[in-house]
């Protein structure tokens, strides 16, 4: 069930009516239920079914004994059993591939006449994000920041609430559980808020990003017809598609759960505001990086391992210097994972883990001396020309990484790389070479010129969005201009968003994780 | 309740917009359309089918012939299935003397009615009671349909939306020549030349059968006046033979049916000259088919003439213009055509 089909929608109808109409005791259930039909709905057999069950009675069972056992031996046993249960599944069903290609390429750089055949496993939906997610809730239980939850059935809702189970945001048991189970009362200032939110997401993905998506499938899919200006313009335009896509889901979803009453971690604050990459994951998938922070970055850091690391490497080069090779050892840990649970394949590990690692690494160590250098040449960091000029470099930089994300394999990544450095100008002014590419991109006259209006306007909300909560202030309009921006909003969606026959407007592209 | 109030204007400002866009504006209309296209009670003759409505029987003739209306409710391929419901839904707009009801497709299996003939009739219909059955009931038959495909059938705005590129293009005309479309091509096959009605009958398929029951029992509860007709054209021996089986249920009801294949008068349509394919006859059978159809629903059903109303205007113009079109495309007169098969 895709967020933005007909079906959702009227799933998420039916949810919210009946939810605001039985009592507030009973309320929880049917987020339970619904978020069962949701988990099911294009999934359903014994086989997920047992995935399921697998990760909800484990950890409700161990949640139990971890409070029990609390500051105890044991409980750091149930604590490790129960994080192992999670991520064997998590591993089986989601990176044997990943391990199966690994051990083929070593086969072939022994010239081992032995390759493996990949495996395709059925796995339910948002087993990225529950998986964490309850693995955040036991970890939690043992270090006492929230109680375990008794009810089984509390338990699975907060597992698998349904709006969160395709894209996100993580959340934590400390803060939204008791959400989920205390019950609300209808309110309609809430429900208009959540509604604009929702269609602002559904433009952005209906109207931008399947439209987009178009334009990069075209030349991704057929590299051979495309120059390098063309190339570039995809690499850029899929970021933007991602951007779109990834942020319209969550808008969708922080919208529904907004209307029902339950407040969701926001999960991006205008990334492409950033002026460095190390600023740019603090407001790229916030959620996702925090919970990578708390529960893998910093136990690590603070491993013994760590701090022997620590302690060696402050012994051979420095203070200085040695204080930060655990932090980096770290961090690369930290960034393969957020590049592996972004896809079991080296593409994901490289684009939206190592190369972050390499950019923020860089940052660190080049940024002393980058500093020095403007100020021998007199070159102002707090003008605008300067800060344009560092939002342009890290949005390069993050698109130059999305090209593995959006390849589907290494060589394919490479010749992406290859073909936008292959620069050859005269296919710029060869009107027929440039007809021809124009024909193949994927968009017609028409749907460019609504992309560059509807780019124009995502633009021009972020830039507003910087200094004031821009719902609010439609919000606050009388009631010709609200509605007519409403009626206009509602129109583009329906008018101008790619869905139905000859497109596939529900490939949601976190979906996948 | 003041936001109860808001909220119901709000939807109602949204549905009269919606409405205005998408059913006035960027649906598909074909000669279905002619139900609410044509003022309120003025069809005297609806006729009901698949191509060979439309292809077959010249309305703008018979209303130069006799001065009554006919609006051909056809689409291409329409499943015999949506009979009933183009019935119910002509009788909010129109009260028609007779519904004439083609057999073509009596014994299609339902199986083979791909997406496009479906939509080719309920997109076409108006947002309804009618239109959802029809769209219930002809799904029952599909069983190659993703779930979520469902919806596209009854939100057919999910289909046509992205229309508005074509804005600029001129949209086709539904109101030529009252919905007939005509052809002087000729084109003639051994198969077809050979071919004679059998007179065999081989059982209608359990849901042909259900569904012909089903629309005779409408009828027959509703007290609608209707006519089934095969039309005159080359068929498939088993279909031959089934459609044989559903005039014998048709009879049995008490109500009628015409086989044009078995009509001595139509014999004048020769198969030589008078197809432009297998399935449908040219201008020039149409022609002879019209004279002598047009003329016995004139008799049986003691039609009125709207000749001298202005208000019929329309009809006048539209055979004006089939004749100029004939006679441009076949550097033929096409009052001498029809002087020559009045007289034979």
């Amino acid at each position: 069930m895709s967020l933005t089909s007909l079906v959702f929608l009227l799933f998420c109808f039916i949810t919210i009516l009946i939810y605001f109409v039985i009592p507030k005791k009973f309320q929880w259930v049917i987020l339970l239920i619904s978020s069962i039909i949701f988990l099911f709905y294009d999934n359903l057999h014994i086989g997920t079914v047992v995935q399921a069950l697998l990760i909800l009675i484990p950890s409700y069972i161990i949640g139990i004994q971890i409070e029990k056992n609390s500051n105890t031996k044991k409980g750091k046993v149930f604590l490790i059993a129960g994080i192992l249960i999670i991520l064997a599944q998590l591993f089986y069903l989601k990176y044997t591939n990943l391990f199966l290609a690994t051990f083929n390429h070593i086969f072939n750089l022994f010239k081992i006449d032995y390759q493996f055949d990949f495996v395709y496993r059925n796995s339910l939906i948002g087993i990225s994000y529950y998986s964490l997610i309850m693995i955040s809730y036991l970890v939690d239980i043992y270090r006492g920041t929230c109680e375990a939850q008794k009810n089984i059935f509390k338990c699975a809702l907060f597992m698998s609430y349904f709006p969160i189970l395709t894209s996100g945001p993580f959340i934590r048991y400390g803060s939204v559980g008791n959400e989920l189970y205390e019950g609300h009362k209808f309110n309609y200032d809430r429900m208009v808020r959540g509604l604009v939110r929702i269609l602002w997401g559904v433009f952005k993905i209906l109207v931008i990003s399947e439209r987009l998506g178009m334009f990069v499938d075209s030349v991704y899919g057929n590299l051979e017809l495309f120059n390098f200006a063309f190339t570039f313009a995809a690499m850029i335009a899929f970021t933007l598609q991602l951007y779109t896509n990834f942020s319209g889901s969550i808008d969708i979803i922080m919208g529904i759960s907004e209307i029902i009453g339950i407040k969701l971690p926001e999960n991006f604050n205008l990334p492409f505001f950033s002026k460095t990459i190390t600023e740019f994951w603090r407001n790229w998938h916030i959620t996702l990086g925090a919970w990578l922070k708390d529960y893998i970055f910093y136990p690590l850091l603070k491993s013994d391992l760590m701090q022997k690391l620590n302690e060696k490497s402050k012994n051979k080069f420095g203070k200085k210097v040695g204080k930060k090779i655990p932090l980096y050892f770290s961090m690369l840990i930290m960034w393969i994972i957020i590049g592996a649970w972004h896809g079991g394949a080296y593409t994901f590990i490289i684009g939206s883990g190592i190369l972050q690692f390499v950019y923020m690494f860089l940052e660190d160590t080049l940024g002393p001396i980058s500093d020095k250098i403007n100020k021998k040449l007199g070159i102002r960091k707090d003008v605008f020309s300067y800060k344009l000029y560092q939002v342009i470099r890290t949005f390069l930089l993050f698109s130059f990484a999305m090209i593995f994300f959006r390849s589907s394999s290494l060589s394919d990544a490479f010749d992406i790389i290859k073909n936008i450095f292959t620069i050859n100008l005269s296919t710029l002014f060869n009107k027929e070479a440039l007809l021809s590419m124009i024909s193949n991109m994927g968009l017609d006259i028409y749907d460019f010129a609504v992309l560059i209006v509807s780019l124009i306007i995502l633009f021009v909300m972020q830039l507003l969005a910087r200094k004031r909560d821009v719902r609010e202030k439609l919000l606050e309009q009388n009631i010709i201009f609200r509605w007519g921006i409403l009626y206009i909003l509602i129109f583009t969606i329906i008018i101008f968003g790619c869905y139905g026959a000859g497109y596939d407007a529900t490939a949601f592209i976190y979906r996948g994780f | 309740m003041k936001k109860i109030i808001k909220i119901t204007i709000f939807l109602i400002i949204f549905c009269i917009i919606f409405y205005s866009i998408f059913e006035k504006m960027w649906l598909a209309p074909n000669s279905i359309s002619c139900i609410y296209s044509e003022p309120k009670n003025s069809l005297d003759v609806i006729y009901i089918g698949a191509s060979n409505t439309y292809a077959h029987f010249n309305s703008v003739l018979a209303y130069n012939l006799y001065g009554y209306t006919t609006g051909l409710v056809s689409a291409d391929a329409q499943s015999f299935i949506f009979a009933k419901y183009l019935i119910k839904e002509s009788e909010k707009y129109q009260k028609p003397y007779v519904y004439v009801i083609d057999l073509a497709q009596v014994a299609t299996n339902m199986e083979d009615f791909g997406d496009g003939e479906i939509r080719t009739t309920t997109d076409v219909m108006k947002f309804s009671k009618n239109r959802i059955d029809a769209i219930n009931d002809i799904l029952k038959y599909k069983k190659d349909i993703n779930k979520e495909d469902y919806i596209n059938y009854y939100f057919s705005f999910l289909m046509y939306h992205n229309k508005w590129r074509e804005f600029n293009k001129n949209n086709v005309n539904i109101n030529l020549y009252k919905g007939y479309l005509f052809s002087d091509m000729t084109i003639k096959t051994e198969e077809q030349e050979a071919y004679t009605w059998n007179e065999n009958i081989l059982e209608l398929q359990d849901a042909n059968k259900k569904i012909l029951l089903d629309l005779i029992n409408y009828i027959k509860n509703n007290n609608i006046n209707v006519i089934f007709v095969v039309p005159k054209r080359y068929f498939i021996e088993q279909n031959n033979m089934e459609i044989n089986d559903a005039i014998r249920i048709i009879e049995e009801n008490n109500l009628k049916v015409i086989n044009c294949n078995t009509i001595e008068e139509l014999n004048n349509i020769n198969f030589e000259t008078d197809l432009y394919n297998y399935a449908h006859i040219n201008v020039y059978g149409a022609t002879k088919y019209t004279l002598w159809f047009s003329k016995y629903l004139k008799e049986k059903y003691n039609l009125p003439n709207h000749k001298e109303d202005l208000n019929y205007l329309s009809w006048n113009i539209e055979y004006d213009r089939f004749k100029e079109s004939f006679n441009s495309k076949t550097s033929k007169n096409f009052d001498d055509l029809l002087l020559k098969y009045s007289e034979k």
